[in-house]
């Protein structure tokens, strides 16, 4: 039998204790992949936003510039459409209305600028610019059970449902897209845009083309063709991340607390058993080894647990609330998990192991 | 070391509880290599006591003690000293209840440099010799008191030892599962020249030894 062995099987001793340190854990372990996975699908979703359609990079508001609104004025469509290197510009308006009690995420833009989008119709025809029409992504029909033809009443008008659109994208398909100006007047934000999707010439260079628009308005907008330039204009993400990190902490935290608990309580009950280790001539060394190697056993068993728990729960989460969000689970946030659940081990398996390891063995044998 | 003695103890004192309690109050003994020794004494005389310090389990207030050609009073870590040269036997079988006979037999030889395979045959050899080779794979909770108290002399003979220090090891036994393991250690001191040390309050279980030392109040009797 193999000293690791030995490590392995100790832990399974008192099973009703084990069972209560790896769910404590795994709890806070699931939390992190859970968090993990909701943030990593966010940035894959911003990501393929920003790749969907023909646009090459996006135009937003510089958030920490004078004003804090987020609207650009849409004078300044025009404007960059005229930069050299500009092949098309593109307003976009967003904004969610509840409809018949979904959450319905809404997108404005000129039927001209569709093709920014990427949207694929799988149904019926675009809408009409100075109508009251709009086209719904495919999962939004589907989860409001409407068609094309059908009405939606969004602010007492009744739209027409004139297509449905494919873009592959989880977020952007459960959304429903109108003519611009219609949602700016729903919203009483007329002239009013949240991006600029931008298109380049051919022979034109990405990186001095959206220079040149961040030159034209220094310190109003900025240019984003990247996750990374999306997380350094925007803060809402950092944000996310930061709290999933909180979180994140506090389950390491709490998950250390218990595994501290649980071999210390397993220390104590052997006392007897470790000062016979050192009667037979083990090392301080590997009584300390041992406990600690027991202690990332049991993390390392949570972490697993705990990456499984984590997965179907935020599934089921998602499934259940009817969320239209992506979930991106990698292998790299797994290696986190195992990772921290290691980590979690280490720390709290090393004052239990050094008591252990210090045990005077007159004093363990003579214990009752 | 000399003319023989594997250990020899000088007005060793031991005080526990900051001097209050006194169990070794100046104890002076030689044995020889290959002896049989018993040792006898009222309870709290301080009998496991001196086969901890022989076992350097504990270290000495005063005196001195040297087992084996190492000077226990000078020695910083003695758990080398253990491994290779004592084997001890507890009155209470003190086996690890979640592992096999087997492994409770491999328990000491970690750290000794041996290979896993020669682990297994070596402790096969042994519980072999204890005469257990059918429960190789059973758990001590499995076994009777006899039993496991066998498995603890074949766990105490591991690695090999020049000293096994007993400590009432038939204790808990009834008299001929007692006289099974008392067979079993005066074999191993006739065969392998192990010297014995034990501690036992049975005065006809002592005789068996070839010589018997009394503790009284911290001191060996004459
Ligand atoms: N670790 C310790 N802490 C405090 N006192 C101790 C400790 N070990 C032994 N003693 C005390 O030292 C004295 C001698 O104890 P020891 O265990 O050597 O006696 P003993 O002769 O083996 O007795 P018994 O026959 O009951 O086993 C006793 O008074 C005991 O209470
Ligand atoms: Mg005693």
């Amino acid at each position: 039998m193999s000293f690791i062995k030995l490590m392995a099987k100790n832990p399974f001793r008192n099973k009703a204790r084990l069972t209560l340190a790896v769910v404590g854990i795994a709890i806070g372990i699931a939390t992190i992949v859970a968090l993990g996975m909701v943030t990593e699908g966010l940035k894959v979703s911003i990501e393929e936003q920003l790749k969907a359609g023909g646009a090459d990079f996006v135009v937003m508001k510089n958030t920490s510039s004078e004003s804090s609104s987020y609207t650009i004025k849409d004078n300044r469509v025009d404007e960059i459409s005229k930069i050299n290197g500009v092949k098309q510009a593109a307003g976009i308006y967003t904004s969610s209305r509840v409809v018949d009690g979904n959450q319905l995420g809404l997108a404005g833009i000129s039927v001209k600028d569709l093709n920014m989008l990427g949207a694929k119709m799988i149904q019926g025809n675009a809408y009409s610019d100075d109508k009251n029409e709009l086209i719904l992504g495919k999962l939004a029909a589907e989860k409001m059970k409407k068609k094309v033809g059908d009405t939606l009443t969004l602010n007492n008008d009744k739209y027409t449902i004139t297509g449905i659109f494919e873009t592959g994208n989880k977020e952007l398909d459960a959304t429903g897209v109108l003519p611009l100006k219609m949602l700016q007047a729903m919203d009483e934000n007329n002239g009013k845009v949240h991006f600029i999707y931008v298109k380049i010439n051919n022979n034109a260079d990405l990186k001095a083309v959206s220079q040149a628009v961040e030159k034209a308005y220094p310190g109003e907008l900025t240019t984003i063709s990247s996750i990374e330039d999306f997380q350094k204009a925007n803060d809402s993400l950092n944000m996310v991340e930061t709290a999933s990190m909180a979180i994140s902490l506090l389950a390491i935290i709490i998950g250390g607390i218990g595994i501290i608990n649980t071999m210390i309580m397993s220390v104590f009950e052997r006392t007897r058993e470790i000062g016979v280790l050192k009667a037979v001539g083990w090392k301080s060394r590997r009584i300390l080894g041992m406990i600690l190697g027991e202690s990332v056993v049991l993390t390392l068993l949570s972490g697993f647990v705990g990456i499984l728990l984590g997965v179907v729960g935020i599934e089921a989460i998602i499934m259940f609330s009817d969320m239209a969000m992506v979930l991106t689970f990698t292998p790299a946030l797994a290696l986190k998990a195992l990772g921290i659940a290691v980590i979690v081990g280490i720390i709290g398996g090393i004052y239990p192991a050094i008591r252990a390891s210090r045990l005077p063995p007159t004093e363990a044998l003579r214990y009752e | 070391m000399n003319n023989g003695n594997i250990v020899e103890i000088k007005d060793l004192k031991k005080g526990y509880d900051k001097g209050r309690i006194i169990a070794l109050n100046g104890i002076n003994i030689n044995i020889k290599k290959g002896e049989f020794v018993s040792i006898i004494g009222p309870s709290g005389s301080g009998k496991s006591t001196l086969l901890n310090m022989i076992g350097a389990l504990d270290t000495a207030d005063r005196g001195l003690i040297s087992v084996a050609g190492n000077n226990l009073t000078e020695k910083k870590d003695l758990s080398d000293f253990r491994s290779k040269e004592i084997g001890f036997i507890f009155q209470l079988h003190n086996l690890i209840p979640n592992l096999t006979v087997l492994e409770n037999v491999i328990i000491p030889m970690y750290g000794t440099g041996l290979k896993g395979h020669e682990m297994v045959s070596r402790a096969i050899e042994l519980i072999k010799y204890v005469k257990l080779h059918d429960k190789a794979n059973r758990n001590p909770t499995e076994l009777s008191g006899g039993e496991r108290q066998r498995v603890a002399i074949a766990r105490a003979l591991a690695n090999n030892p020049s000293i096994i220090l007993a400590d009432e090891p038939t204790g808990s036994l009834d008299s001929k599962n007692g006289q099974m393991i008392l067979q079993r250690l005066k074999e191993l001191h006739e065969k392998e020249n192990v010297t014995l040390i034990m501690v036992t309050h049975d005065l006809k279980v002592a005789d068996m030894a070839q010589r018997t030392i009394e503790v009284l109040d911290g001191k060996v009797q004459n």
